[in-house]
């Protein structure tokens, strides 16, 4: 579904991916993780064509990422950042409606459609007028999750998409969209660094650090198959306050 | 903003057929500077063209020497009433010119003709007011060398012209060092207060007996004559045979005195230039023109409507180009700068300069003053939109991009409406801006309220000045008050809280 071939981006001279290459298959839940600065994000809008890269190829669908297609083909995948990413001046139904409504869908589909995105994501009517800056950040999320979802795309890339947000809305969240990720069958693609995060919603990992990829692997195997030190020290590293106050007793 | 833009686009429509009956216009155009004697000399000539039943309409109180000759030449306006020296020395800047066959064969080259002399001198003087006169002995001009202190205002075209005070100094070595340029008018009153010591004069100005001012003589002769004459376009004897003959009835008719009582009429008494040019027509031709008495609602109306044809059409014309100008500006910082440079040179131009400098393009009236309003209209309009579309958080433009929009789409969809609030901010202060500064608009004969503020300044009519400042101030509050209307039913509610914006 998504294959990258030896690609590498450069930002002046800082070279922030290095001749790395990713195959993500349909229908997987992947989780794009490592410290700031690995290159999780980059790799993300690599991706989508938000950016280019200096070296390599990017394939979405079985057909190279190109200039010339970049615009039709960020209409068949979604996307989501941290903050959502809302326009201002738009209220969240229309925010959801616009890109259906700029492409002439048909407006029942796009009623019966906005009806069932509402229902997945627990969005009420009336918060589908509000305008972004009267939503919580939870509801912020909720609201673009269901405007990437929208026009039913095959690949879903969400750019920590819970990183705002406080961590009872966190997990309330993230419960939400393991249900929507399987029920729809999307392929997503996520970045994070939360460990947890992304044990509970990951088919596979890929664990970055530098701009490569350290391991590319399912959670179970990276905790008992590790291919290099960094994984179980980057493992290790996110302690829960429960552990934390065990090792307090001892 | 599409509604608002339709609504722009209907006023400038509508607009349109006062914009071309201006231009297919053929009736005579008499010009006349700004001070009253030519103003009551234009009227004069209007007045005496309309009554032998010739087409005529006086555009008054234009501006200064070269604006006139400039007009003239451009056939902007048809006749003017100007003076000897002036045309020789200040006009055509020659020394061998000695007679008025000679200037008439100089003229002739520019394909201008002249009558005979009206009949009266109005020569430069410098004027004390007795009490300086008194405290300082002055009589001759060459007094003035024992006394290097004193002050003097001149007009700036004195200040400047080739006759006048460089000149002056020169011939008379006189050692002044404080001099300043202000307007002839205002002079009067800093005479009168002190902040001036001297002034030059008309010496048929009607102020010289009123203030019982004291003339010094040019006991070394440096002023030539300035014998009042007619000028006009020789090709109008085409269109007109009988002018030469109309026009040269005036000559003659004049004296010193005679004139110093017309300018006096004005000034003293107080009537209009036209009642004063009906009274002498009268007297001299038994002829009764009609003058139309306008009344302060009559003037109110056809100065809104010249104010607000101004703003309208310059203000609607700047939106169109400026906010495409801050879209492109917005895309590349090199673009950006660039064109921010040129419209803030633009905007450093002294407006009074920039709408002669019109002149020889596009003539005089409404046409320059358009164009000169649309320039300095530009800059706020450009700069907002350009910072309004920088402005949009990262996130907003990548998720804009992410969902596949095409670049008008995202201008159209996201990026304009984001910046609708500062896009909106730059036309209000364009408007408003542009509201002040069509007041200048009457220099050039454009009209509107600026007329009536330079002829209370002329005519030292507070009143007059108050009915054309205090519309204009009411103008410039309506515009703001109309924007913040605008941005109340057109500003999305998503945006009415700008620090949700930014956040």
């Amino acid at each position: 579904m998504i294959q990258l071939e030896h690609i590498s981006k450069r930002f002046g001279d800082q070279k922030i991916i290095h001749d790395l290459s990713l195959h993500i298959p349909a229908y997987e839940t992947v989780i794009l993780i490592g410290p700031s600065g690995c290159g999780k994000s980059t790799l993300l809008r690599l991706m989508i064509g938000l950016l280019l890269p200096n070296e390599g190829k990017v394939s979405l669908f079985q057909e190279e990422l190109t200039l010339d297609n970049v615009e039709s083909m960020r209409q068949k995948v979604g996307f989501v950042l941290q903050d959502g990413g809302l326009f201002p001046h738009l209220t969240a139904s229309q925010n959801i409606r616009l890109m259906a409504n700029y492409l002439e869908r048909d407006s029942a589909w796009i009623r019966s459609r906005l009806a069932d995105l509402s229902e997945l994501s627990h969005i009420s009517d009336n918060l589908l007028e509000r305008y972004p800056h009267e939503l919580s950040g939870g509801q912020v999320q909720r609201v673009a999750l269901m405007r990437a979802l929208m026009l039913d795309p095959d690949i879903l890339f969400l750019d920590e998409p819970l990183g705002a947000l406080d961590p009872l809305h966190r997990v309330a969240l993230q419960e939400d969209m393991k249900i929507i990720f399987s029920q729809l069958e999307k392929t997503v693609v996520m970045v994070t660094h939360d460990m947890g995060e992304a044990a509970s919603l990951a088919d596979k990992i890929v664990l970055m650090r530098e701009g490569r990829i350290i391991q590319y692997d399912t959670m179970s195997k990276l905790a008992s198959e590790p291919t290099d030190p960094f994984v179980l020290e980057f493992i290790n590293a996110q302690r829960k306050p429960w552990q934390y106050l065990e090792d307090q007793i001892k | 903003m599409i509604m608002f833009r339709k609504l722009v686009w209907m006023v400038l429509l509508g607009l349109l057929p006062l914009v071309l009956s201006a231009v297919s216009d053929n009736t005579i155009r008499v010009g006349s500077k700004k001070f009253t004697e030519s103003v009551i000399l234009g009227e004069i000539i209007t007045q005496h063209l309309q009554s032998n039943g010739i087409k005529a309409i006086h555009q008054d109180q234009l501006g200064g020497t070269r604006l006139l000759w400039k007009a003239l030449l451009q056939g902007e306006i048809h006749i003017y009433p100007d003076y000897s020296g002036t045309i020789i020395h200040e006009i055509l800047q020659s020394q061998n010119i000695d007679s008025m066959a000679e200037l008439r064969t100089a003229l002739d080259a520019f394909g201008i003709s002249m009558i005979d002399p009206l009949g009266f001198n109005n020569t430069y003087a410098l004027g004390v007011t007795q009490a300086v006169a008194h405290r300082y002995h002055l009589n001759n001009i060459s007094d003035l060398l024992r006394h290097p202190e004193l002050r003097f205002g001149f007009t700036n075209e004195f200040m400047d012209r080739e006759d006048g005070w460089p000149s002056l100094r020169d011939y008379y070595q006189l050692p002044q060092k404080k001099v300043r340029g202000l307007d002839h008018d205002l002079a009067y009153k800093g005479l009168e207060s002190g902040s001036i010591d001297l002034m030059d004069l008309y010496s048929t100005d009607a102020e010289i007996a009123y203030y019982k001012l004291h003339i010094l003589a040019d006991d070394q002769n440096h002023f030539p004559e300035y014998q009042a004459v007619v000028l006009y376009r020789s090709d109008l004897e085409q269109e007109v045979p009988e002018i030469s003959t109309v026009i040269g009835e005036l000559s003659g008719l004049f004296s010193d005195s005679i004139m110093t009582n017309l300018n006096s009429g004005v000034k003293i008494d107080g009537n209009t230039e036209a009642q004063v040019a009906q009274n002498f027509l009268q007297h001299n031709f038994k002829t009764t023109t009609s003058i139309q008495m306008s009344t302060i609602f009559d003037r109110l109306l056809q100065s809104t409507r010249e104010h607000l044809f101004l703003v309208l059409l310059s203000l609607g014309a700047a939106i169109l180009v400026a906010i495409p100008l801050g879209i492109w500006g917005s895309k590349n910082p090199t673009t950006g700068q660039i064109i921010l440079s040129v419209v803030g040179v633009i905007q450093t131009i002294p407006s009074l300069a920039l709408l002669v400098f019109m002149i020889p393009l596009l003539g005089i009236g409404g046409p320059p003053a358009l164009v000169a309003l649309f320039l300095y209209s530009l800059l706020p309009i450009v700069r907002n939109t350009l910072t309004g579309l920088k402005d949009i958080p990262q996130d907003i433009r990548e998720s804009a991009l992410a969902l596949g929009l095409p670049k008008m789409a995202r201008l159209r969809l996201v990026e304009l409406p984001l910046a609708t609030r500062s896009i909106l901010a730059g036309i209000k202060t364009s408007a408003v801006i542009n509201v002040g500064t069509a007041t200048l608009g009457a220099l050039i004969g454009a009209g509107g309220y600026g007329q009536a503020i330079l002829t209370g300044i002329r005519l030292d009519d507070t009143s007059l000045i108050l009915e054309g400042a205090i519309p204009a101030a009411a103008l410039a509050l309506l515009v703001q008050w109309l924007f913040d209307l605008v941005e109340h039913f057109f500003l999305s509610p998503g945006l009415k809280n700008s620090q949700e914006l930014s956040s």
